[in-house]
């Protein structure tokens, strides 16, 4: 019968190695980075990022994580695109505040809608989209004048006459998202809310997938409904379990509240975060090492969450 | 009123139960982590049994059952019926205009209600720099009206003039500026700080008090505002929250005062 495959359905395997996935990004590069405050970080990648040496990123997110302010503290950052950021009750970004006082990279600082809007506009081909949003606000007063003349221009809606603020299509070189699973040719599931991954993942002219779990294809199709991101958007898989350690992981594990607490008192000075990237990156073999660092399985195991809280 | 008796409420309490009085019965509220999400809780526990609280990162009303350390933290996307994204909540909900409530935390509020989420001065000058206000901007622009809580102090209600980043827009400079902005939302309702609640002017939108907690006294008042403040002789005072508003709150809602310890 047409389109039937007997056994498996053939798939183009994109299985790479966390390194061979990091290669992908180049130095200068824009990364849409999919995490929010503590939660689904991509830990592991930007491990692999600060070891290869890549610099004069800029990192996009609607509200940046430990992921953003780890790349920061190890001085990798030139530019931002966001809305936000913080580590909820563990604490600040403060390599990314500190950079954004002492002005030692642009912070391109819109809303949280802002930068979906952006990214929106990218995933649909457009060239910039309408916000209702900024009117009237020092946001908007910065982006035009200081961080952003090229992106945020005002006009009035040519039908109504209603004044509308528009952003320029965001469009990164590479998305990463840390996923719960995924099959060898880039289907995945995320569980849990998605904030700013469906726009940044379609925007981007490269995906990274890094997931807690590789599948067989079969077992996607099983249930299709629950697929987030399609194969072919995706360049790279990358198997990656416990790849937002210390960040949360819905369903999978929690925050691992020593090991934030540790950053975020060593981040508090720009040598202590250098001393925590020497130590715990450049000083570990690679991400397994680290997790055995932090405490191997029985940490893992410690911080592993109810299946049916989801925590 | 008088002093030597032990309140049968904290301020946080009052905060929750007055924030919670704001509420009515069906709204669709915007409300992060903290007295907002507390005082959402507490309406949907008494008067409001059908308010729908949203979340920025996707939620549709979680029901969680532990306080967690945020937004990011799953324990409070406990029982949520709804899973989605912030272009569903902060776009396709709140920008298309059906958001009744948005609460909004403040380092700096201005008499005319703009609120600042992103930075403040240090005494030397130098910026001190916060995380940023996220769907702060988002909220302030466009939900039907807004909350603001603060803590009332000298630096944080300022005069329209000295506010260090107007994050979140309310009144602009007074009259119909926010309008003229192109603004859809309608500004912020209420202010409700631990010493107060404002509202506002209908013509110049500038700051006016409604109410004046217990044992708060005038003076007191007027030396935590940083702008001129117009102190009416028969002031009410703000309702205390009742006994079992303030049962729910120790007892079902934030049993181990992670919140309502804030202020």
């Amino acid at each position: 019968m047409p389109g039937h495959h007997p056994g498996s359905i053939p798939i183009t395997s994109k299985l790479k190695t966390l390194a061979e996935a990091a290669a992908l990004v180049k130095d200068g590069d824009t990364i849409a980075q999919g995490g929010f405050a503590c939660t689904r970080n991509t830990i592991a990648f930007t491990h692999e990022l600060i070891r290869q040496g890549r610099r004069d990123l800029t990192l996009s997110s609607a509200v940046l994580g430990m992921d953003a302010d780890l790349l920061v503290g190890a001085g990798r950052v030139k530019r931002l695109i966001y809305g936000g950021g913080s580590l909820d009750r563990f604490g600040a970004i403060q390599c990314v505040n500190r950079a954004y006082e002492q002005r030692s990279l642009v912070p391109e600082y819109y809303s949280s809608l802002g930068i979906c809007t952006r990214y929106m506009a990218g995933a649909l081909g457009l060239p910039f989209m309408p916000i209702k949003s900024l009117l009237g606000s020092d946001l908007l007063t910065q982006l035009e004048e200081e961080t952003a003349k090229d992106n945020v221009k005002e006009m009035d809606d040519p039908f109504t006459g209603e004044h509308l603020v528009l952003l320029r299509a965001l469009v990164p070189d590479v998305a990463v998202v840390q996923v719960h699973m995924a099959d060898a040719e880039g289907n995945a599931r995320i569980l849990g809310p998605r904030w700013d991954n469906d726009e940044a993942v379609k925007a981007a002219r490269q995906v990274i997938v890094l997931a807690e779990e590789i599948v067989s294809t079969d077992v996607i199709r099983e249930q299709p409904e629950l697929t987030f991101i399609a194969g072919y958007r995706v360049s790279a898989v990358v198997e990656a379990p416990y790849g937002a350690h210390p960040t949360s992981m819905y369903k999978c594990y929690d925050h691992d509240e020593e090991h934030l607490r540790l950053w975020v008192s060593k981040a508090r000075t720009p040598q202590g975060a250098m001393e925590y990237v020497d130590d715990w990156i450049m000083g570990s073999r690679d991400y397994y090492h680290y997790l055995e660092r932090v405490g191997g399985f029985e940490r893992l195991q410690e911080i592993k969450a109810d299946s049916r809280l989801g925590y | 009123m008088t002093d030597g008796a032990a309140p049968a409420f904290t301020t946080s309490e009052l905060m929750v139960a007055a924030g919670s009085r704001e509420l009515q019965d069906g709204q669709l509220v915007f409300a992060g982590l903290g007295i907002p999400q507390l005082a959402a809780h507490l309406a949907q526990y008494t008067h409001a049994p059908h308010i729908r609280i949203l979340n920025e990162v996707g939620l549709v009303d979680p029901h969680l059952i532990e306080l967690g350390v945020g937004n990011a933290d799953p324990k409070h996307w406990y029982r949520s019926a709804v899973f989605s994204s912030f272009v569903d909540i902060v776009g396709m909900t709140l920008q298309r205009g059906l958001v009744d409530v948005g609460f909004l935390g403040a380092l700096e509020v201005d008499e005319y209600g703009n609120n600042n989420a992103s930075q403040v001065l240090r005494d030397d000058g130098g910026l001190r720099r916060f995380g940023g206000g996220g769907g702060a901007n988002d909220i302030a622009s466009n939900a039907r009206y807004t909350i603001i809580i603060t803590r009332h102090e000298r630096r944080k209600l300022v005069e329209a003039d000295r506010l260090v980043h107007n994050t979140s827009p309310g009144f602009l400079s007074g009259g119909d500026a926010r309008h003229r902005a192109g603004l859809r939302g309608g500004g912020p309702k209420r202010v409700l700080t631990d010493k107060a609640v404002f509202g506002f002017d209908e013509q110049t939108h500038r700051m006016q008090l409604v109410s004046i907690h217990p044992g708060v006294s005038h003076d007191e008042l007027r030396d935590a505002t940083g702008f001129e403040l117009d102190i009416p002789a028969n002031l009410p005072t703000t309702p205390p929250p009742s006994d079992e508003e303030v049962r729910l709150i120790r007892e079902e809602l934030d049993p181990k005062g992670m919140y309502v310890s804030a202020f």
